[in-house]
């Protein structure tokens, strides 16, 4: 088994960290292509496949996000994100570093009903079930991508810290729950440090910097989920006792939550990787007309379907396999501890399934750079590059060894959470077996 | 405020500036017509002002599919209009007047009616004198039934017709051909010695004479892009889009008391001798031009050119008359 | 069992399951010919059956708007426009499952307009579960060996 390595051991690593100016360099240019891709969306060609923001949205973002940043670095792309940043920048009443006066916001707690990842949960469902017209509608995506740009602004105005990435943001909910099998890690150094340590300007802030906006007690942090990797508590602490350590994968799911909003995000992602393998890449023209069909009957009866196979269908099976085995945890424990198996297989579900399009479709992207709006623009030449699917000889086998090794990943995360709840993996196993046929049939 | 602060708000602010700004100052100053399916507005514009001798140049951009681009009665090459890319067409005018433009690409049901129009102004040069259609010279009523009486028994072949032609005092005129219907022609013979099989086959040799290869060429690629899709590949009225057609004239044959031979209906079997071998072609020549008023069958006046008419009325009795062999 | 035998041997076994060859059925090639109705967003039929070696013949109809049908795999493609039916001619040598695509925009769902090909047997798919079905197997031993 690896160790950890601290990254930020190395002077170069933590000063690029520390600084706030490369991470505001990237900062600009993430804000200003969002607002280009919104821009897009809403003036552009209503043509998906020419429009920037459908391209670099859902093709070119979406590869780098879950082919790499969310495998590879968890919540690293919550690092670089814009939505929060001109909420932030009006609440902190600076872009760098703490001014002497702050404006007064009314910096509100986020009321304790509220606090877990539910309305996360509810509004990746929302935006799952109309997902047919919002990936190929260029106004739709700048419509959803300018909503979530103002929410974000206004939860700052009212609450405090970064409220919409915390509690909203359909993507911050299940890159926090995968970002448990990311092999990068913020974590303290020393226990002691922090216990003897004053005001912890950490959570609290000081003249160097805020406190958490992700609301997260960098002292007490043991898992990925809700560290934003923001770097501002290695900026406010006193004591240099924060670092980023690389580290063996999904270490934290081997400390199972027992939380029922993160199981059941589990089973969310898990069934709508399935639901759009099947609607969306399947040869079942009435299933895409159904989900396409946002408001009529049909889609009703998707919705209903939908909601019915990730509500009941899944967990209904997994909670079966758990009833026979015996436990002196009660059944919500075991159900939530061991639902933390189903994290690096729904991780590997989304990479198999999005392998998929993004190869058949990476050709738009060299198109949507030259001619991002559809004006006839040619910047830098690949306007006219036609549509190529890429590397499709290794797309099969490439989507066979990402759902093998997800299976197990996920009986290895099984066996660990078993073991501690005192019964079998095996009901587990099996079920992971079976749902992953389901999804290799599904693509192959 | 300390100077980097200052500096990167600045910047931040600029950069917003250039994201909104930039896409909105190009979308405007860039006319561009826009290519959409007749029931989601079809041209947008689709009037164009345009002036003799100046040219005019035009972008266009699809909207949702492909669609294609030519202006009727003009000698152009369609260009074609692809969703999501700009299509760039020069057009020049050496006559004013109204020109109808249209799409060349199948795009639904009512493709046809995705058409409009460009206005050119200038000095008018003389009048040409416009003279009526032969079915408005004929005084015919082309919406009367033309059933031909009787039928032949076998596909008339024009090659078995010619060895019997030349001994038969025939009129080959164009006169003659374009104002008989092939039924009449056959009535016209009955006063020579031949068999009615042999009669038809004279009749399939004058309509044979009184074209070209390259028009019957011409014709079934007019027909092919223009006419396949309702009245079928091979003509039998079965195209992609009959079944839609019958099923708007049966909605709205609920809804309208009218007369029910002016609803949207079935397309016409060109494989039907009994309509095909009563019609003239001076009274296709009219269906084509003026259309089917309110059947489904579009109005070809403003698109077609009449020698375009011709080769395409030439190709449609070759689902009658054997030409070939 | 030394562990490190038994993750070798199923490790051996994986690869048996991925890449032994398996024997073909011996049909005799021939033509198999396919009329494809193709509309806003879905071929009518999209799932096709046939054998290695057989010449396919697909006679593309588009029934509204110009699509088009690319093969993957094969690289092959074809386009029609309403009334103007294209044919795709090609030979299926490569077996296994191969889906189809239009490959002309032809509305909002254009990318998802997909159907199925099958050559032989789709048995990368077969191997796939093999190899799922021997994680499952591994696991269950080493947990059973542990115990």
């Amino acid at each position: 088994m690896m160790a950890k390595v601290e990254l930020t051991r190395h002077p170069l690593i933590k000063n690029a960290l520390k600084s706030r100016y490369p991470q505001l360099a990237v900062f600009v240019v993430m804000l200003v292509g969002y607002i280009f891709a919104i821009l897009a969306g809403l003036i552009g060609t209503p043509v998906g496949s020419h429009n920037f923001s459908i391209v670099f949205v859902w093709i070119a973002w979406w590869a780098i996000l879950i082919l790499v940043a969310v495998p590879f670095f968890g919540r690293g792309w919550c690092a670089v994100c814009p939505i929060p940043l001109p909420g932030e920048w009006l609440q902190r009443g600076a872009v760098l570093s703490p001014p002497d006066k702050r404006p007064k916001w009314l910096n509100l707690r986020v009321p304790k009903m509220f606090r877990n990842i539910w309305l996360q949960n509810i509004s990746f469902l929302l935006l799952a079930l109309f997902s047919s017209v919002l990936l190929t509608t260029p106004n739709i995506t700048g419509i959803v991508l300018a909503v979530m740009l103002f929410a974000a602004i206004g939860l700052s105005t009212i609450f405090e810290r970064r409220a919409f990435c915390r509690y909203l943001c359909p993507v911050g909910g299940f890159i926090g729950l995968y970002s448990q099998t990311a092999p990068i890690e913020l974590r303290i150094k020393d226990k002691q440090v922090c216990v003897k340590c004053e005001g912890k300007p950490c959570y609290n802030g000081s003249a160097a910097g805020y406190g958490c906006p992700w609301d997260v007690f960098p002292g007490g942090l043991t898992k990925n989920t809700y560290c934003g990797l923001c770097m501002e508590c290695i900026r406010t602490c006193p004591h240099d006792n924060i670092a980023v350590n690389l580290r063996p994968f999904s270490a934290d799911v081997a400390k199972p939550s027992t939380r029922m909003d993160e199981a059941f995000k589990a089973f969310i992602m898990l069934g709508s990787a399935m639901i759009y393998a099947g609607v969306l890449l399947g040869p079942w023209g009435t299933l895409k007309d159904a989900a396409y069909g946002v408001g009529t009957g049909a889609w009703f009866i998707y919705a209903v379907v939908f909601l019915a196979i990730i509500f009941g269908i899944l967990p209904g099976f997994f909670s079966l396999g758990l009833l026979k085995t015996k436990s002196a945890i009660p059944f919500k424990q075991r159900f939530a501890s061991l639902s933390t198996a189903l994290i690096p297989l729904g991780l590997m579900f989304w990479v198999a399934f999005s392998l998929s399009f993004v190869l058949t479709n990476a050709s738009y992207i060299l198109a949507a750079l030259s001619d991002p709006l559809g004006l006839g623009w040619n910047l830098f030449g690949t306007a006219n590059v036609a549509w190529q699917p890429m590397l499709t000889t290794i797309l099969a086998p490439a989507q066979t060894l990402a759902l093998v090794v997800g299976l197990i990943w996920s009986a290895q995360t099984a066996q660990k959470s078993a073991s501690e709840a005192g019964v079998s993996p095996l009901p587990i196993i099996f079920y992971s077996f079976v749902a992953t046929s389901i999804m290799l049939w599904l693509l192959l | 405020m300390r100077r980097a602060e200052l500096l990167s708000r600045i910047l931040i602010i600029i950069g917003i500036i250039l994201a909104v700004g930039a896409p909105l100052y190009f979308w405007k100053s860039t006319p561009i017509i826009h290519a959409q399916m007749a029931d989601d507005g079809g041209w947008s514009p689709d009037v164009i002002q345009a002036e003799v001798g100046k040219p005019l140049h035009l972008k266009f951009t699809s909207d949702d599919v492909v669609h294609g681009f030519a202006v009727g009665q003009m000698d152009m090459q369609s260009v074609d209009i692809l969703p999501g890319k700009v299509t760039d067409v020069t057009l020049n005018f050496d006559k004013p007047g109204i020109y109808t433009f249209f799409c060349t690409r199948w795009c639904g049901l009512n493709h046809w009616r995705m058409r409009g129009t460009i206005e050119v102004s200038g000095s008018p040069s003389d009048p040409e004198p416009v003279s009526p259609p032969l079915y408005v010279s004929l005084d015919l009523d082309i919406d009367a039934p033309h059933e031909s009486s009787l039928v032949p028994i076998i596909q008339p072949s024009a090659v078995s017709g010619q060895q019997f032609a030349t001994n038969l005092p025939l009129d080959q005129s164009t006169d003659y051909y374009r104002s008989h219907s092939p039924y009449e022609v056959f009535e016209d013979l009955q006063t020579t010695s031949l068999t009615d099989g042999q009669r038809w086959d004279v009749v399939a040799y004058l309509w044979r004479s009184n074209t070209t290869k390259e028009s019957l060429e011409n014709g079934k690629q007019l027909y092919a892009q223009n006419c396949a899709a309702c009245h079928g590949e091979n003509g039998a009225g079965d195209g992609v889009f009959a079944d839609d057609l019958a099923q708007a004239g049966e909605a709205s044959m609920q809804s309208m008391s009218g007369a029910m031979d002016m609803m949207m209906q079935t397309p016409v079997d060109f494989s039907d001798p009994k309509r095909m071998l009563g019609a003239s072609p001076a009274l296709l020549q009219g269906k084509i031009l003026r259309g089917g008023m309110g059947t489904g069958m579009p109005m070809w006046g403003s698109i077609f050119t009449e020698e375009q008419i011709w080769d395409l009325i030439a190709y449609l009795y070759s689902f009658q008359f054997e030409y070939e062999k | 069992m030394n562990p490190r035998f038994s993750l070798l041997l199923f490790v051996m076994a994986g690869l048996v399951v991925a890449f032994a060859p398996l024997p073909v059925p011996a049909i005799a090639p021939q033509e198999q010919t396919f009329e494809i109705d193709a509309r806003q967003f879905a071929y009518s039929p999209s799932e096709l059956k046939v054998n290695q070696g057989d010449t396919v013949i697909i006679r593309l109809v588009s029934a509204d708007v110009v699509h088009g049908l690319y093969m993957d795999g094969y690289d092959v493609s074809v386009e029609a426009d309403p009334g103007q039916s294209a044919t795709l001619t090609f030979i299926a040598n490569k077996p296994g499952s191969f889906r189809f695509r239009c490959n002309l925009t032809c509305g909002a769902m254009h990318p998802f307009m997909i159907g199925k090909m099958t050559v032989g047997s789709n048995n990368w798919l077969y191997r796939s579960i093999g190899l799922a079905a021997l994680v499952v197997v591994g696991v269950t031993t080493s947990l059973k060996q542990k115990a």
